[in-house]
């Protein structure tokens, strides 16, 4: 890929990016850790839009995970973990230490994670994974998400939307609603 | 209060910044949690008798900010983002990954903040930091906080008061009351006797 020209003060200053990673003009990722634990294959798996900050942030990309991150996005210690997609609009805010995941990690039935955890373990060696549910999430414009907050797979949250501080969002949520709780509930509009 | 204060037991090389005024007594583990430290108010940080903090806490403080610590206040790794007052009482105990927040850093209105976050990307310090009401954050003496709790802006924990790991208050606690959930509810009332041991020396 040859998209991957950056000036010394953009892209991401601490090493080399993975080839297969896609960043815009004026974009900054920091910190020695963001692709400790990416392992996408897929080709464009990390594409970050223009005028981006992703402080300390942890691109977690399973074999076949794409991440699509628009413009204006300020990102702070996040922990991102896709391992099929998760798509982010643009002027998205994430707040410290906030977790977004597009996945189960492991199967639901108490056998098939039995399995999995012989798969998993190191004498599991080419022993196939049972199937974990996975679902997209999408995270559309405009959209604030505070500090300590977890986003659980196949959440659509809607444009212009308000995620308070420590919620737990596990179904949708409407465009422009301001949700707390867990699990996080509406309790209000943003305009 | 002399400029360029070090700890001889620090990992990172960084100063104690000039207008945070440590007690004697007081211990503090780590410069690195000053990293963001922006006040420019007289005693930014102010340090009581055996205060301490460790690494993990974060005085994330705008300039007009102000962190008040306690006699005896322990915080374990709380993120502090303070553009007011956050101002932690004598004997509280605060844990790990924590966040007091006495301010949102960004407009409410999803128009206003587009502007706030196409400012960013210019800044040196690439931080959001709007001029948007903060409201102060005042935890009372003897407060105790459970790991990863998130206090939201403009709350007041009374004094003697427990909040269980992982809760997120958003309204005001009373005096000698267990809380926890998210939001924050009542659990139930504790005894408001404290009798105080003698203080080490």
């Amino acid at each position: 890929m040859s998209s991957t020209q950056h000036s010394p003060i953009n892209g991401w200053p601490c090493g080399t990016l993975p080839l297969n990673v896609v960043i815009g003009a004026n974009s900054l990722i920091t910190g020695e850790l963001a692709f400790k634990r990416f392992h996408s294959q897929l080709e464009k798996a990390l594409v970050i839009g223009a005028h981006c900050t992703m402080d300390g942030v942890h691109f977690d990309l399973g074999k076949d995970g794409r991440l699509v991150v628009g413009d204006y996005c300020y990102f702070t210690n996040a922990v991102l973990l896709c391992e099929l997609e998760v798509r982010v609009g643009n002027y998205v805010v994430i707040g410290w230490n906030t977790t977004i995941t597009d996945t189960d990690f492991h199967p639901l039935g108490p056998a098939e994670r039995i399995a999995d955890a012989m798969a998993c373990s190191p004498l599991g060696k080419g022993r196939p994974r049972p199937k974990v549910l996975t679902k997209p999430v999408i995270i559309e414009d405009n959209v604030w998400i505070g500090p300590n907050a977890t986003i659980l797979k196949g959440v659509c949250i809607g444009a212009g939307a308000f995620v308070e501080a420590g919620s737990l969002v596990t179904r949708d949520v409407p465009a422009r609603a301001r949700v707390l709780g867990n699990p996080a509930q509406v309790i209000g509009e943003v305009s | 209060m002399s400029a360029g204060r070090k700890l001889s037991w620090d990992w990172f090389a960084g100063t104690i910044p000039e207008n945070v005024i440590v007690d004697e007594t007081a211990y503090i583990e780590t410069t690195f949690s000053f990293q963001f430290f922006r006040s420019i108010r007289p005693g930014g940080v102010a340090y009581g008798r055996g205060a301490s903090t460790y690494l993990g806490t974060m005085f994330d403080v705008g300039p007009q900010g102000r962190v008040t610590l306690g006699d005896y206040a322990l915080v374990h790794g709380a993120r502090i983002i303070c553009d007011a007052e956050v101002s932690i009482g004598d004997y509280a105990l605060i844990s790990w990954n924590v966040v007091l927040m006495d301010t949102y850093r960004v407009p409410l209105n999803s128009h206003e903040r587009r502007k706030e976050l196409e400012l960013v990307p210019t800044r040196l310090l690439r931080m959001a930091c709007a001029d948007v009401p903060a409201r102060p954050i005042r935890i009372e003496r003897n407060v105790w906080i459970g790991f990863d709790v998130c206090v939201l802006p403009g709350v007041t924990i009374g004094e003697g008061s427990i909040v269980g790991a992982r809760s997120v208050v958003t309204t005001n606690v009373p005096p000698f009351t267990i809380v926890a959930g998210n939001p924050a509810r009542i659990i139930r009332k504790l005894e408001p006797r404290t009798t105080l041991p003698h203080a080490p020396t």
